[in-house]
């Protein structure tokens, strides 16, 4: 059941009634039901297995926190923290492994999708059980004695197909605090529910026309096309991935759940790749930071520089393969490692220089957030192609470095695309558009200011998204981040 | 060791790492009250803790630390 569907707004609607009509006590576990439901709409299979390495988890830190003997406690989280290690690694890299050793096997065999397809949100709810246990280890969480809160931690089915990733202080903390249903909560979720669909087809669906295009077609496409379409997608993404994020975010708020935000204006206000990297896709990098950073950074901590460098660089290799078992999410986490490295031991030097140059430092501030952005178009040409050779050919032809056919590198023709320039507009005007709304959203009591507005106003506005919503929907599509 | 030495001498190793001889810490001075007092100085200045007061400090201990308050509560029981 897509987000993006009829037959999940009904399930939502008959799932908030049942759910605000319930006592508060019974209200987490028929919210585990109701998210079990959702999920088990993908595969069954699916959920039993969510179900028993919740299970042992539950089991695991229970005994974590029972264990007196360090050395005991230690044996145990590594033994769960391998299971689950071995499940994530296992399912993700099952299909890569079949197809390279059995390819006939798994093209004639109609159960091999269900066999060695990796779970719905396995990147996701592996995570969070991961850094549920290190937190019971490091003892800066209790073990729950209860099994439903940690099965819906796990479950919680707003942020089970693409996060953002809750950590489970922030998660059991709301869970135990909610009284009665709280209405502002309610419009909020609403709010950002109608936020999300307007990021996502009146911004990103527009923009994936372009980046279709261009990465299907690259011999068809100028230089300066082919440029255009690196623009469009990592715009698209952004657009995309925050858009299903404002979703999962406002779905949650409906039950009374906030989940962690997840962007931070990451384009134009980064001035380098690490401040990027605090702004994208906050809830995952905050995760890695936490728990595999830091303890690298602890492990490498007397090897200097060079242990630092090893630190960053595993790190951005994580966050790439993540995504999947491919040379490309491989090459784009390897890129970012590079570039970070790169950026975070010149950082004091650079600092220094702009000191005493008040002019260049004034320059400084515009450029710098220019450069990271075209640092990070560069790696997502890579995260975007389908395969290495794609992404270095494509990289290739932008670049004019390899041969291209009859076409001009200049020509600007957005017919090419199937594109007029008032569709182009419209998506770029929206754009505007939402970063002025994460603008507005960044300031202090904005949700306070927004609701003392003249209410003919806020209903204008909205039934003007919503006429904007339905104007510009292309017919089903899938969000990006719903297949990690 | 004396409370007070001890903050004198973590005062030295806070300065140092963060390139600022004027900066003052205080028990209740925590990583957003210092700029660049990130995940990657954090560790930084654990390294350099350690080597100033000759103590080994685990990625547990490191987890637990709210505020300066609570990194001199480990020292000195590290220390002692």
């Amino acid at each position: 059941m897509s987000f993006l569907s009829i037959v999940f707004a009904a399930f939502l609607a008959a799932g908030l009634l049942v759910y605000h009509n319930a006592p508060v006590p019974r209200r987490p576990a028929i919210l585990l039901v109701l998210s079990f439901l959702f999920y088990a709409t993908w595969s069954v299979w699916d959920a039993a297995l969510l179900l028993a390495v919740t299970a042992g988890v539950y089991g695991a830190a229970r005994l974590l926190d029972q264990t007196p003997s360090e050395s005991r406690k230690l044996r145990l989280l590594t033994v769960a923290i391998a299971g689950l290690l071995v499940l994530l690694v296992g399912f993700k890299c099952a299909w890569l492994l079949a197809t390279q050793l059995n390819a006939a096997w798994v093209e004639g065999n109609p159960n091999a999708v269900l066999l060695l397809a990796a779970p719905l949100g396995l990147s996701y709810y592996s995570f969070k059980l991961l850094g549920y246990l290190l937190d019971v280890y490091w003892g800066t969480l209790p073990a729950r004695r209860d099994f439903v809160p940690v099965a819906l931690y796990a479950a919680f089915f707003p942020q089970i197909v693409s996060g953002p990733i809750q950590r489970a202080q922030d998660f059991f903390t709301q869970l135990d605090a909610q009284r009665a249903s709280d209405p502002d909560s309610f419009v909020l979720g609403l709010r950002r529910i109608l936020f999300g669909l307007f990021k996502k087809v009146a911004i990103a669906d527009q923009l994936a026309v372009v980046v279709t295009h261009a990465h299907g077609h690259s011999l068809q496409h100028s230089s300066l096309e082919l440029l255009l379409g690196a623009y469009c997608f990592s715009l698209q993404m952004y657009a995309d991935f925050s858009g299903i994020t404002d979703i999962a975010i406002g779905t949650g708020l409906l039950f009374g759940i906030r989940g962690p935000e997840n962007f931070n204006r990451p384009y134009f206000a980064a001035a380098n790749l690490q401040e990027f990297w605090r702004r994208w896709h906050m809830s995952l990098t905050s995760w890695l930071t936490d728990y595999l950073f830091v303890p690298l950074r602890m492990t490498f901590r007397h090897l200097g520089n060079a242990g630092l460098a090893l630190a960053i660089f595993i790190n951005m290799v994580a966050v790439g393969i993540w995504h999947g078992p491919r040379w490309t999410y491989l090459v784009f986490g390897c890129l970012n490692g590079v570039f970070m490295i790169v950026s975070v031991l010149t950082l004091k030097r650079r600092n220094q220089f702009f000191k005493t140059r008040p002019t260049l430092t004034r320059w400084r501030a515009w450029v710098a957030p220019l450069v990271t952005f075209h640092l990070v178009v560069l790696t997502h040409i890579f995260f975007q192609a389908p395969d290495l050779h794609s992404a270095l050919s494509y990289l290739g032809q932008m670049l004019h470095l390899a041969p291209h056919g009859t076409v001009a590198a200049s020509r600007m023709d957005l017919s090419s695309f199937g594109l007029t320039y008032g569709r182009l507009f419209q998506a770029l005007a929206g754009l505007v558009v939402m970063e002025t709304i994460h603008w507005a959203m960044s300031q202090p009591d904005w949700a306070q200011r927004f609701n003392t507005t003249r209410r003919e106003f806020r209903w204008v506005l909205y039934y003007a998204v919503i006429v904007i919503v339905m104007l510009s929907a292309r017919g089903t599509t899938s969000f990006i981040y719903a297949k990690f | 060791m004396t409370h007070e030495e001890a903050h004198q001498r973590l005062t030295a190793v806070f300065r140092d790492i963060f390139d600022n001889p004027s900066l003052e810490i205080a028990d209740s001075t925590t990583a957003d009250d210092i700029d660049d007092w990130d995940s990657v100085n954090h560790i930084t200045l654990i390294a350099a803790v350690e080597s100033e007061f000759k103590i080994k400090l685990s990625t547990r201990d490191v987890k637990n630390l709210a505020n300066v308050g609570d990194f001199l509560k480990l020292i000195e029981s590290k220390a002692a």
